[in-house]
């Protein structure tokens, strides 16, 4: 009696908390769009979001890796390879961005050395 | 003895992380896995050549993944020290 | 106080991410999570060598490859008033509380209510177990 009183303010509470269990992550606002996805170990690889989950598995299509200089495994070169459509493994993804609006600048840092 | 890093918070720390860095600041807070926020905090770099550097960095959180060891300083002791003349070795990384 | 409490605190305001790849993603905090995963906007990431940069939108960033964060000093500022509203807050409620726990279901609603708030409180250690919804 008095426990299910507790439930039941705690499920008020829940809901402020606003469902722990939602990522911060809305991945719907990125399906069949091309994100830039890093991962652990250092392989980058960008590609169309098909799907995905709350673990963060997720489905990519016409997906490029972008490879690494063998001598220096943390040096991007031009080098790619296609991979087609892919599953990702969500406990190894560490980055996720859309590609869309993502451009290479020059030295924002004015102040810095 | 205490057990976990309440009786640090706002004391000065030197925090070693597992890449060999000493950082010193004022352990505002921890939790469970050992992240901690530090403020105030300089790096000291250490070398066999010149002095102690001072790098200001102001206010951090640094993951607990990367704390090695959390050590409390004695302010006093530490005034004391004259840093241009230390020379040592820098620490290495953290091998497992 | 608590680390991932500072976080929550610091949202919107301008910080610099180190990842365990030495890459550094300098943005403004949208949210953060349990786990310390991360959404930042504005992004400029550097990558390790200093010698390239991008700017995105936006990007999520996990807890677990996180190094480090640098946040500016006025957050810890924010922090400290944070929990002095909070502390007001509590001596209120367990004034009222702690004279009709027996009587009144008010008592369990205050619970509710301390658990519910977004900071968790200085004293709640960060895995307390979650009941079921």
């Amino acid at each position: 009696m008095a426990s299910s009183g507790d439930k039941s303010k705690n499920q008020s509470g829940d809901q402020k908390e606003k469902k722990r269990k939602e990522s911060i992550l809305d991945l719907s606002k990125y399906l069949e769009k091309t994100i830039r996805v890093k991962f652990a170990g250092g392989r980058e690889a960008s590609g169309i979001l098909k799907g995905y989950d709350p673990l963060l598995n997720l489905v990519l299509d016409n997906t490029i890796e972008y490879l690494r200089d063998p001598d220096d495994p943390y040096k991007l070169t031009e080098d790619t390879r296609a991979l087609g459509l892919v599953v990702c493994r969500g406990t190894s993804v560490v980055l996720i961005c859309p590609m869309d609006g993502m451009e290479s600048i020059q030295n924002p840092f004015i102040s810095q050395d | 003895m205490a057990s976990g890093l309440d009786s640090f918070v706002n004391h000065t720390v030197s925090i070693i992380t597992s890449d060999g860095r000493n950082f010193i600041g004022t352990l505002k807070g921890f939790d469970q896995t050992i992240n901690v926020i530090i403020d105030e905090s300089h790096e000291r770099v250490y070398s066999t050549t010149s002095g102690v550097e001072q790098v200001m960095l102001g206010l951090h959180i640094i993951r607990g993944d990367n704390v090695a060891i959390v050590g409390l300083i004695d302010d006093e002791l530490d005034n004391r020290l004259n840093l241009a003349n230390i020379k040592a070795e820098p620490l290495n990384s953290v091998v497992h | 106080m608590l680390p991932l409490s500072l976080l929550r605190t610091a949202q919107n305001h301008p910080m610099l991410v180190e990842l365990k790849n030495g890459e550094t993603y300098n943005g403004h905090l949208v949210s953060c999570d349990n786990w310390m995963n991360i959404n930042l906007r504005e992004v400029i990431c550097t990558s390790r060598d200093g010698d390239k940069f991008w700017r995105m939108p936006e990007c999520y960033i996990r807890g677990s490859t996180i190094k480090y964060l640098r946040i500016p000093d006025e957050v810890i500022d924010m922090v400290k008033e944070e929990a002095v509203v909070k502390n007001r807050g509590r001596d209120m409620k367990g004034g009222r509380g702690g004279q009709n726990q027996r009587n009144r279901p008010a008592a369990r609603g205050n619970f509710g209510g301390r658990t519910g708030k977004p900071g968790q409180g200085g004293r709640n250690p960060p895995f307390q177990k979650q009941k079921p919804k």
